[in-house]
């Protein structure tokens, strides 16, 4: 089978389009003024994409709507179906396509689901094939996607997570004890580096007081869905807010060794402020980071080495002081004693 | 002068733009000059209205610099797909879109004809017959529309999607598609699917995630299926140091994706050379197919051999084959520090580690290129009794370092308790160890 060339940056996935629909799904539903127009274009599109979509459609150059003889004008829709769904491009389903391939997707399906998917992409060609990707430095301890246990597990924690159920989990922790309890999960949160899913699951304690804890999916010894229902979406962003670093961490950055360019792009994912210091060739960078995470940035900043210097918080400075004043003991036991044996 | 637009015709040409504002973020106006302070002016105005919630102003003095800022794993969806769903479009085009998808909602098969007749009868809409049979001839290779011949005729009928037709995919499909746009390549044509169907992402989160990489989809896709296709590329580059652009052909072996730093490279056989490089992603800035090269198979042999004696992408220097070893002596607490075990098991790439003592661990590695596994060792500073490399440069550069963190940290008496850690702080690059 021969791979279509279907262009990636295409017009049918304009963001433009989306936002049409939901006006129009709206507007089915009864018609809108004006201002609900701009709301809705303002809500799903960008900061200007009012400006250009409103007019387009008041004024009949986008034929969608129809002006109702109320005051204020209001519009409604002259569709007769609805917007939502819209059928796969064949980009969409080579996509699709592609990802049967991955172990992880089993985590989502049951076996006659992917069958079923099998047989709906049947004469579909993957867009690309993963086996041509590699993840040179991916951590080798992954979670166990293959285990017929924790596939069972993703299984139940994924409709537990649709119906806002509480789930009983007996859990391995890392101090190798195990902890059985009551949690509702909230949020899986995936790692690239490790390949790991950690699970968001809200905790009731006894005084009734709320707590997000976090658990590594591939720890969970049983998991069974309870009977009680959580009645409203858990803002889990809300509880991590709660663990920001009050101090972001501030670096310097030197333009050696390719280094401002490097640690940019190595820090990206951080929520980060880059400024360019008069009169020398440093930078300064300052990250807002998450306290749970503190001990794998002070790691990430001591692989560069004396091209990036921490300048505050004075909690971080310390705790890179302790590194390398241990580093400075323990180079001393071997530093210019003995030549390097060369090895090969 | 033409009308500001908010949406584009090429992507590439904002490709540059949006990393700048992201990655950098500190540069001003006159930091982008290589094209003229209005096209500068216009894309500064799209990055502010497609990325609104994440851009941020910072003044030095005169200057305004715009910059992007977000932290990754608080998103459900990559904010940088936006430049990807901003291809422009006319009033034709978005007409047809809407109008033939309601007529043909119904699955019924119909002429040309009779759907020009229906858009005028039901939409009061008129529009050029060739204007619709271009679009549906579109629609039918997007896989959109089926076609099929009833006499002399065409009919068009509009595909049914597939939460209808297959609703026993529903949600786990929305779930996967959820989880995968975040973290497969191309991951934007899965934040697609869930604007089709008019789902967001609402349970999965990713962490460490480089959001950057989808900026550099349209040169990844050609070069996979010219790995496909075992087939020559004429590779177009502009280097991320020097800024200088140069082309070259290779044939494409493997894309290698770095959890860690962001980068994500095409690793080639480069035809002048001979030898397998690996070229950062971000950095190509065209790719052109060439004829399929009949040795593939020979120089993908040729990288399932080397590639694991590499221990990020770098398969050494030019005329140097000889691989390298790095020997490291770690010291730590095994039951107070037990995941420093646990990194050196799942970090250390197929190295070795031997237990000398209690709480004295010797890590080898032989490999291709040792200078890469020194941003690795670094990071267990403040553990490492002895360092040491078949390649005495690396080496130097190891030692030099920690004497350079040590000027920078520790105070002059704490300092001086190194030997000589005081001496040629400046360079950081060649300090001989052999020196001290």
């Amino acid at each position: 089978m021969n791979k279509p060339d279907f262009p990636l940056f295409s017009e049918l996935y304009s963001c433009y389009y989306q936002v049409v629909a939901k006006i129009l799904k709206e507007a089915a539903l009864h018609p809108l003024t004006c201002r609900q127009i701009e709301t809705l274009a303002r809500d799903y599109g960008g900061g200007e994409s009012a400006l250009s979509i409103v007019p387009r459609l008041i004024q009949g150059d986008w034929p969608f709507l129809r002006r109702e003889n109320t005051s204020p004008p209001t519009y409604s829709c002259t569709l007769k179906n609805p917007p939502f769904p819209q059928p796969l491009t064949g980009l969409q389903k080579s996509w699709l396509k592609a990802l049967t391939d991955d172990p992880r997707i089993r985590l989502f399906f049951t076996d006659r689901q992917l069958a079923d998917l099998d047989w709906y992409l049947a004469d579909t060609v993957p867009l690309f094939r993963l086996s041509d990707f590699c993840l040179f430095d991916q951590y080798k301890d992954h979670d166990p996607f293959s285990s017929v246990m924790y596939r069972r597990h993703m299984h139940t924690i994924l409709t537990a997570l649709g119906e806002r159920r509480f789930l009983s989990v007996d859990y391995l922790s890392q101090k190798d004890r195990i902890l059985s309890h009551t949690w509702l999960p909230c949020r899986l949160e995936y790692g690239q580096r490790d390949g790991k899913f950690r699970l968001y699951a809200m905790r009731l304690t006894r005084t009734g007081r709320q707590r997000m804890d976090i658990l590594n999916t591939a720890r969970i010894l049983s998991v069974k869905k309870t009977d009680s229902v959580f009645p409203s979406q858990v803002d889990v962003d809300r509880f991590l807010d709660r663990t920001l670093c009050p101090q972001p961490l501030i670096l310097e950055i030197t333009t050696r060794r390719n280094a401002l360019e490097r640690a940019l792009l190595h820090f990206s994912c951080y929520q980060k402020k880059v400024e360019r210091m008069k009169d020398s060739h440093t930078y300064r960078c300052t990250i807002y980071y998450d306290r749970r995470w503190e001990t794998e940035l002070l790691i990430q900043v001591l692989s560069f080495g004396p091209v990036i210097k921490v300048l505050g918080p004075e909690s971080f400075l310390e705790q890179i002081r302790q590194r390398v004043r241990k580093q400075a003991l323990l180079g001393d036991k071997t530093y210019g004693q003995e030549q390097p044996h060369v090895i090969c | 002068m033409s009308e500001y637009k908010e949406l584009i015709r090429e992507f590439d040409k904002i490709r540059s733009y949006v990393r700048d504002f992201y990655i950098y973020g500190f540069k001003t106006r006159e930091d982008f000059r290589e094209k003229s302070g209005r096209t500068y002016d216009n894309q500064r105005r799209r990055m502010e209205s497609w990325f609104a919630d994440y851009i941020r102003f910072d003044h030095s003095g005169h200057k305004k610099s715009l910059f992007l800022t977000l932290d990754s794993s608080r998103m459900a969806v990559n904010p940088l797909y936006q430049a990807w769903k901003s291809k422009t479009f006319t009033d034709n085009d978005i007409t047809l879109r809407f109008l033939l998808s309601d007529l043909l909602w119904d699955g019924q098969p119909r002429s040309l004809e009779i759907i020009a007749d229906e858009l005028q009868e039901n939409y009061c809409c008129l529009l050029d017959t060739q204007a619709i049979r271009r679009k549906l001839v579109l629609y039918e290779r997007e896989g959109l529309i089926t076609k099929v011949k009833q006499g002399k005729q065409y009919l068009y009928q509009w595909v049914r999607p597939l939460p209808h037709t297959h609703p026993s995919l529903i949600p786990a499909l929305t779930l996967a598609v959820s989880f995968f746009q975040g973290v497969s390549p191309f991951g934007f044509i899965g934040s697609t699917i869930l604007d089709f169907w008019n789902e967001t992402n609402r349970y999965f989160r990713f962490r460490s995630d480089y959001l950057i990489h989808t900026l550099e989809d349209e040169i990844l896709l050609p070069i996979l299926n010219a790995i496909e296709q075992k087939r020559n590329i004429l590779l177009t580059v502009k280097s991320t140091r020097t800024r200088r652009t140069d082309t070259f052909t290779a044939i494409p072996l493997k894309i290698l994706t770095s959890t860690q730093t962001g980068r994500r490279y095409v690793c080639a056989r480069q035809e002048k050379t001979g030898r397998i490089t690996s070229i950062r992603l971000d950095a190509v800035q065209n790719v052109q197919f060439l004829e399929p090269d009949e040795n593939y198979e020979q120089y993908a042999d040729s990288f399932r051999t080397i590639f694991p004696h590499v221990w990020g992408v770098s398969f050494g220097d030019a005329g140097k084959s000889r691989m390298e070893t790095v020997s490291m002596e770690l010291l730590f607490d095994e039951e107070e520090e037990a995941f420093i075990l646990s990194r050196l098991h799942r970090e250390g790439r197929g190295g070795t580690l031997k237990r000398l003592e209690p709480g004295l661990f010797e890590y080898t590695c032989r490999c291709l290129d040792a200078g890469e596994l020194l941003f690795w060792a670094k990071s267990f500073t403040g553990r490492i009794r002895a360092f040491r490399c078949s390649n005495p440069a690396v080496e130097k550069r190891f030692w030099s370092d920690m004497n350079m963190m040590q000027s920078f940290y520790l105070t002059a008496e704490e300092d001086s308790g190194n030997p000589d850690s005081s001496k040629n702080v400046q360079t950081g690059e060649t300090i001989s160890h052999e020196q001290t």
